[in-house]
């Protein structure tokens, strides 16, 4: 049987790794502070996928960027999905070449189409994962790109249809308002939308405990729950939540000791 | 033993890298230079993406060729991974129809679903066939990692584990040195260093 995933998303800017609120980002260490504080290649083995996303606000600048994902790379035997500022096929294939196995992609999908379709032609739509982040604004879901700044003129669920005909591969939902928070994901509209959707479905935004994770795992049309607090999950938090959702027989991959 | 990843310009060959060295092998080479190639006592075909693309690529570059006499006629044992894997086959019916480089009698054929998401990805139950090397140790189901929209067809004896999927399709086949997967193996924790290990340690 097809398993859920439980993904880590690394929120990245300027050299750093961040904690993100409502996208309001405080920084929480360099990679190397990660890992001895965090031990993080060994939590790497209780996750089923990583996603590393820069974030950093002006410059995005890549080339320091694919830099640091390299030294993640190394010793994490699970598949890591980065972007953030891809602007070309280059910027593409520097990430392919600095250890991502697939790409995530959010203002391009927007703006810059054919360069959507020609890295579905190049990669492969499974190699392609779409991020969008969304708001409530006066009662409605708006999507935004360019790190929460922009709205997009088109509703979500045209916005979706949009994407998925892009042909992309998967699509990254997270909720703006929940992000950082920890009071869970917001279902009231997950649940709407992920009926409309044909391409797996990753959640995201507002997860702050394994009870949090375990709601997204039981929806049918959840294929994925991703969480980027490193608060409230790195150390021993995801460890304990894997495990828990192992006993209460979960429909989550296993796999051998090391 | 000298390893060599063949590159064909497609796709993320860095993991695949970094995994075999953390097995302890300190020969591996990313290569898509013949000389190098021609060295090799074990070879990789990873690669993501457009099959029609691929093998373009690698006609460019005259692998087929050195593949057929390596693989076919010297018997070096060669792992295909995903796109490698199908690669490895006759032919695939992506963009109207491409032929392969035709080592394994297979067919690559889209997922046809009404009712499930393509493509189908993550990690998935293999059902462990034990009469292949590469699978020695395994017993049962085992979790692997996939992402892929196409999958491989086959009739030929060539010691398939199967997956399932809106119906069963292979996950890996093993004919004689000629080994692939659909599902990655640098990607699925230990299961994957497990199965790597074989492909090091039985070929």
């Amino acid at each position: 049987m097809l398993r859920k995933r439980i993904i880590f998303t690394l929120i990245y800017a300027d050299c750093y790794f961040n904690q993100s609120r409502n996208f309001r980002l405080q920084k929480v260490g360099n990679i190397d502070w990660l890992e001895q504080n965090y031990k993080f290649k060994e939590i790497s083995y209780f996750l089923d996928e990583l996603i590393v996303i820069n974030a950093t606000r002006n410059n995005k600048e890549i080339n320091s960027f694919s830099k640091e994902l390299k030294k993640i790379t190394n010793s994490v035997f699970i598949p890591i999905t980065a972007g953030g500022g891809i602007n070309s096929i280059d910027d593409a294939k520097l990430l392919f070449n600095s250890g991502a196995d697939k790409l995530i992609l959010n203002s391009i999908l927007h703006t810059r189409p054919d360069l959507v379709k020609d890295l579905v032609k190049q990669y492969g739509s499974q190699s392609l994962v779409a991020s969008i982040d969304y708001r409530k604004l006066d009662g409605t879901i708006a999507a935004f790109t360019n790190d929460g700044t922009e709205k997009i003129d088109m509703n979500i669920v045209d916005y979706l249809k949009y994407v998925e005909n892009l042909d992309i591969g998967e699509i990254y939902l997270n909720s703006i308002d929940r992000d950082g928070t920890g009071f869970g994901y917001d279902f009231s509209t997950i649940d709407d939308l992920a009926n409309q959707l044909k391409k797996p479905l990753i959640i995201a935004g507002g997860a702050g405990n394994a009870d949090h994770l375990i709601q997204g795992l039981k929806r049918e049309k959840v294929d994925a729950v991703a969480t980027a607090n490193l608060f409230n999950f790195i150390g021993d938090g995801l460890v304990n939540a894997r495990e828990e959702i192992i006993s209460k027989n979960l429909n989550i991959a296993k796999w051998g000791k090391r | 033993m000298k390893l060599v990843i063949i590159d064909y310009g497609m796709g993320n060959l860095y993991s695949l890298k970094s995994t075999i060295e953390h097995l302890g092998s300190s020969d591996v080479t990313i290569s898509n230079n013949i000389s190098v190639i021609n060295q090799a006592s074990k070879l990789f075909l990873p690669g993501v993406g457009s099959f029609v693309k691929a093998m373009s690529k690698i006609k460019m570059l005259k692998l087929d060729k050195i593949l057929n006499d390596l693989i076919i006629k010297k018997k070096i044992p060669i792992l295909g991974i995903c796109l490698g894997m199908q690669l490895l086959c006759n032919s695939s019916d992506e963009d109207g129809g491409a032929e392969g480089l035709g080592f394994i009698e297979a067919e690559c054929k889209k997922f046809n679903f009404t009712n499930l998401k393509v493509p189908h990805v993550g990690f998935n139950q293999v059902e462990l066939n034990i009469n292949a090397k590469i699978n020695e140790g395994f017993n049962g189901k085992n979790d692997f990692y996939f992402t892929h929209s196409y999958k491989v067809q086959s009739n030929q004896d060539i010691n398939c584990s199967f997956c399932n999927y809106g119906g069963d399709f292979i996950a890996s086949f093993e004919k004689e040195n000629i080994i692939g997967t659909q599902f990655h193996p640098e990607l699925s924790q230990t299961n994957g260093l497990k199965l790597l290990k074989n492909f090091l340690e039985n070929f």
